[in-house]
């Protein structure tokens, strides 16, 4: 369960402050789906960064399963996040010069688990990247590259996954695709996912939705 | 991820090149450097040794108990023993000369070489042993005054011996011939059959002692010494200091000097390439944020890469130093005069310690706060990096840069001269290369297309460019202050020792003689100096007070002795007054002029008064001045110069000095034969091996030299990088845009080549600071303004970074704009 009370989100400008976030409330269940929308700039992609504990809010709280990550510093929401949260960017954000089964292995070794190896070298047969595992991103396509980031942000088992627009740098077909494989891992991991998005199609597959504009909550479902 | 993992993949990526290189670099001149002054200095001191013929040597002007030979021997160590005494020589019964015998053990030279010759004057040779009993070796000139050849019986008080070689140079001969008769070498054995010495003769004993264990040495000394009796001295190193040593321990300066520019400029490639690095790093680390890895993590894996990266680069470093040295020592070793020494471990535990303080120092700081970047960078790109603390980081390599010099070179005016023309450099830099910038920008506005763009680019990063400028003038002024020392150090060394450098010396000419030598001299076109007057006299009191005796003599220096004095009305050349004032023309007032050290070594200073005695005359003089001598210019030197009027009452003789050729050396028989009383002197080799030495001096400086460039040549190309993403970017957008090839080039040609302009201006007038500072204070070297190196200063500096900048960014006209904004 994720909620977050009353958070806001400034920053300080020339001419004064700049309010981001004003006071978004919200709920998110375990194992549900959910889209934040909303047009660029809204703060959709600021929500999704302090939701996840990459980002201290200005004011108000988040709360991940009983856990305050407000009140943590930022080693203790690095070491929540390994445990807790995967990721999935619209830049894929891969390390270019680890092959494709060594950027799965990561944050798994970062967890200090043995069988790093076989469990990536698993997730990439899941993504259907088996024969690829030695490849470095600059050898793949964008759609590869993703399905990379995505074996990633499954591989330690994570129980909430954060998708920061991720079909924003494919085609439209490569895009679904993608986006099948993040439902369906969804649905058999039984984690949360909470995605940014402007695309509706997308949106619409998620069984609850938020709409931001200028930093408020219009919308909600 | 391990540390390893991460390098190997940064070392394929090229990110490592400029990093990896810098260290190495500091390490191998670190270490080169060290190891070779170290082995430089080892042979120095063996060389010391040889002035000695051993490693300690007891003098004495009467006998020395034997036990302590033995004492020696029961501890391990080398012994010998010299006799030298004054005696008549006789060939037949009508030629006879005072000569100068000197009695060694078989031992003898327990440190260098003896030199035989088997003719008068011949090809010198080096003997295995000393002359066999019964058998002398004679001094050359000794062949024509005898009227002998070898092979031919002499008597030596009773005894006779058959000659068996000519002696030509012995270790110990010291670098004071004068008053010496020529040399009879012949064996300890042989003194006792010549009867010569009685009690009461003039006579002076030595017992040589050496070891190769220091210890054992010192030990051996720490027992000998309480039981020295007055007039007993023991002599070490400091006491046979060869004429070389002003002359190699200026080229020692250098390499420190050079070896410590070397570590600054690697400090500044490292620091430039760390930071390089780091910000290339940044998104690594947020990615891996993200994904859960604390700053512990981070910490830990960037420390790790770090210590893995200086233990690659210490053993690379180390073997290239080692290598350096080594080929130095491989293709001049063989005319050093003795082989240098082992330089142990050292060297490269001074080079490890370098790349850790260079890595500490220079590459933590801007790694260390990697750890600090915001995993929000996944989301968002364009957030500003981790603050820079760069005042912090420039403090830190401030202290490091000062540190690691003075503790390298040991010498803090030398650290001082340097920081100062940096410290110059620094602050002019930024003011005038911020005005400069921000002027620019105006001129530009009306300009064409392409200096508009070059303008707006200097000034759009006016303080990174001025940094960068500060940067460029730093390594090109470390260089040019390495040059122009070289320059005047080598120029000094070639005019110390210019070609035809007297190398023979005639002394005792009587006043008769002087016209027939001179013409003599000038029939055979032999270049030579003047004729110097020379009176032998005895120092006898000080304001009044009776010097004491050589037998009474508590202290070695003030005692009652025998100098030679000469007169002048001028100031010799080759001297420099240090104090007082040289006496008007043709003087009558009874002054005299004293070298600083003889002054020294009497605790005599201006207005004490001294009195001499020649002959049985006494006189008095009052010191009025205090010279300075250049003892390495073979030209005649003297400590006591007196008013002309003064001393013209005492019968005077005359020296100078000459050169000959090796095959013109036959002409030294005709000479003696002629002038019979006059003695002359044979430096050459000595004047051969001084030249000798000099030259792979030379030649390591301009070795040190290259590798010093090198690593100048390292921080402009990290400079350059530094600054090469940002401008890729702005150049490729530039071409998306559809900007032509001439117009993009065109503009980063004259953003680089002002950038130098700037640079090698700043560089050349704080190189002339440090320059001035250096040679003034540092190297006792008389500084002059070189005003060559303004032109190369400035087109070096221009040429270089507007070549180096365009080289590095030439990728953004050849690839496509696309393809180079999505590698950045």
């Amino acid at each position: 369960m994720i909620k977050a009370e009353n958070l806001q989100k400034r920053v300080p400008m020339a001419g004064g402050e700049l309010e981001i976030l004003k006071g978004i409330t919200l709920e998110i269940k375990s194992g549900e789906s959910v889209a934040i929308i909303g047009a660029s700039g809204s703060g959709k992609s600021t929500l999704l960064g302090l939701l996840a504990g990459l980002d201290e809010a200005s004011g108000g709280r988040v709360v991940i399963n009983d856990t305050d990550i407000s009140a943590l510093d930022e080693d203790q929401r690095a070491l929540f996040r390994g445990r807790e949260v995967g990721f999935v960017f619209q830049s894929f954000q891969l390390l270019p010069a680890l092959t494709a089964l060594e950027n799965v292995m990561l944050p798994l070794e970062l967890q200090g688990q043995n069988d790093a190896r076989k469990q990536a070298q698993l997730f990439l047969e899941r993504v259907e990247l088996g024969p690829r595992v030695h490849h470095y991103p600059r050898q793949m396509s964008g759609g590869e590259q993703q399905r990379v980031a995505i074996a990633r942000a499954f591989a330690n088992s994570p129980a909430i996954l954060f998708a920061d627009e991720p079909t924003g740098n494919l085609d439209s077909t490569t895009g679904s695709h993608i986006v099948d494989l993040l439902f369906e891992l969804n649905r058999e991991q039984g984690t949360t996912l909470v995605l940014v998005t402007h695309d509706h199609a997308l949106a619409a597959r998620c069984q609850h939705r938020f709409r931001l504009d200028a930093g408020a909550l219009v919308e909600g479902d | 991820m391990t540390a390893t993992r991460m390098l190997a993949r940064d070392w394929r990526g090229g990110e490592l090149g400029v990093l990896v290189a810098a260290l190495v670099l500091a390490v191998a001149v670190v270490s080169g450097i060290s190891a070779f002054t170290t082995r430089l200095q080892t042979a120095l001191e063996q060389e010391s040794h040889r002035f000695l013929a051993a490693d300690r040597v007891l003098r004495s002007g009467s006998e020395l108990p034997a036990d302590w030979l033995t004492e020696a021997e029961g501890r391990g160590l080398q012994t010998g023993q010299i006799l030298t005494f004054p005696s008549m020589v006789y060939a037949g019964e009508e030629n006879m000369v005072l000569a100068s015998v000197k009695a060694v053990s078989s031992a003898y030279p327990l440190r260098g070489e003896l030199r035989y010759s088997d003719e008068a004057f011949g090809p010198v040779l080096t003997a295995t042993s000393v002359p066999e009993p019964g058998t002398v070796w004679l001094d050359s000139r000794l062949f024509p005054l005898l009227d002998i050849d070898i092979g031919a019986r002499i008597a030596v008080g009773e005894a006779e011996f058959t000659v068996a070689a000519a002696a030509r140079t012995e270790p110990d001969q010291g670098g004071s011939f004068l008053g010496f008769g020529p040399r009879v070498l012949m064996h300890y054995d042989d003194i006792a059959a010549t009867g010569v010495v009685q009690p009461g003769s003039r006579v002076e004993y030595r017992q040589l002692y050496a070891s190769d264990s220091p210890a054992l040495l010192d030990a051996f000394v720490a027992w000998l010494r309480p039981q020295l009796a007055p007039g007993q001295r023991l002599l070490d190193v400091s006491d046979g200091q060869p004429g070389l040593g002003e002359a190699l321990q200026r080229a020692e300066s250098f390499l420190l000097l050079a070896g410590s520019l070397g570590v600054v400029l690697a400090g500044v490639a490292i620091a430039l390439a760390a930071r390089r690095f780091s910000e290339r790093h940044n998104d690594y680390v947020a990615i891996m944020k993200s994904l859960g890895a604390t700053s512990i993590n981070i910490t830990r894996l960037y420390g790790s890469s770090l210590f893995l990266l200086g233990a690659i680069a210490t053993v690379l470093g180390c073997s290239l130093g080692w290598a350096l040295q080594q080929s130095f020592f491989t293709l001049f070793g063989e005319q050093l005069p003795v082989q240098p020494g082992a330089a142990g471990l050292r060297p490269y535990a001074i080079g490890a310690a370098t790349a850790l303080v260079c890595l500490l120092c220079f590459a933590w700081p801007p790694l260390r706060r990697l750890s600090l970047a915001s995993p929000l960078r996944v989301l968002r790109r364009d957030m500003p990096m981790e603050e820079r603390r760069t005042l912090t980081d420039y403090a830190i390599g401030l202290a490091a840069v000062s540190g690691l010099m003075w503790w390298y070179s040991g010498d803090w005016k030398l650290t001082a001269a340097v920081l100062a023309g940096l410290a110059a450099t620094v602050v002019l830099g930024l003011v005038l290369a911020l005005t400069l910038l921000r002027g620019g920008r105006l001129v530009g506005m009306s300009a064409g297309s392409v200096w508009r763009l070059a303008f707006a680019g200097l000034q759009r990063r006016g303080t990174a460019n001025a940094l960068q400028v500060v940067i460029f003038a730093m390594a090109i002024m470390l260089l040019l202050v390495l040059l122009l020392v070289r320059t005047s150090l080598i120029d000094a060394w070639q005019t110390q020792l210019p070609e035809n450098t007297p190398n023979h010396f005639a002394l005792n000419i009587a006043p008769e003689e002087v016209q027939g030598v001179e013409q003599l001299l000038r029939a055979r076109e032999l270049p030579g100096a003047a004729l110097s007057p020379m009176i032998r006299g005895r120092i006898v009191t000080v304001n009044g007070e009776d010097l004491p005796t050589r037998e009474d003599a508590e202290e070695e220096g003030r005692r009652q002795r025998e100098a030679n004095f000469t007169w002048s009305d001028e100031l010799p050349a080759d001297n420099t007054l240090v104090q007082g004032q040289w006496w008007a023309f043709q003087s009558d007032a009874q002054e005299v002029s004293l070298e600083r050290e003889f002054a020294e070594r009497f605790g005599v200073v201006l207005g004490d008064r001294i009195g001499f005695q020649v002959g049985s005359e006494p006189f008095e003089a009052t010191v009025t001045s205090i010279r300075e001598l250049d003892w390495q210019s073979f030209n005649p030197n003297f400590w006591l110069v007196f008013p002309p009027r003064l001393l013209a009452p005492y019968p005077a003789t005359f020296m100078t000095s000459f050169f000959l050729e090796p095959e013109q050396k036959p002409f030294l028989n005709q000479f003696i034969r002629s002038f019979p009383t006059v003695t002359v002197v044979e430096m050459d080799v000595v004047v051969a091996q001084v030249r000798g030495i000099i030259t792979q001096v030379s030649a390591a400086v301009e070795l040190v030299l290259a590798v010093i460039m090198a690593a100048g040549a390292l921080v402009l190309v990290a400079g350059v990088q530094a600054s090469v993403d940002a401008r890729m970017h702005e150049s490729s957008i530039l071409r998306a845009l559809g900007a032509r090839r001439r117009l993009v080039l065109g503009g980063l040609l004259i953003e680089f080549a002002a950038m130098g302009l700037f640079a090698g201006l700043l560089a050349t007038v704080a190189a002339e600071l440090s320059v001035y500072i250096l040679q003034a204070q540092v190297m006792g070297m008389q500084y002059a303004p070189s005003p060559w190196v303004w032109p190369v200063g400035i087109v070096v500096g221009t040429v270089l970074i507007a070549g180096l900048g365009v080289f590095s960014c030439r990728k953004v006209v050849s690839s496509p704009p696309l393809a180079v904004l999505r590698e950045l």
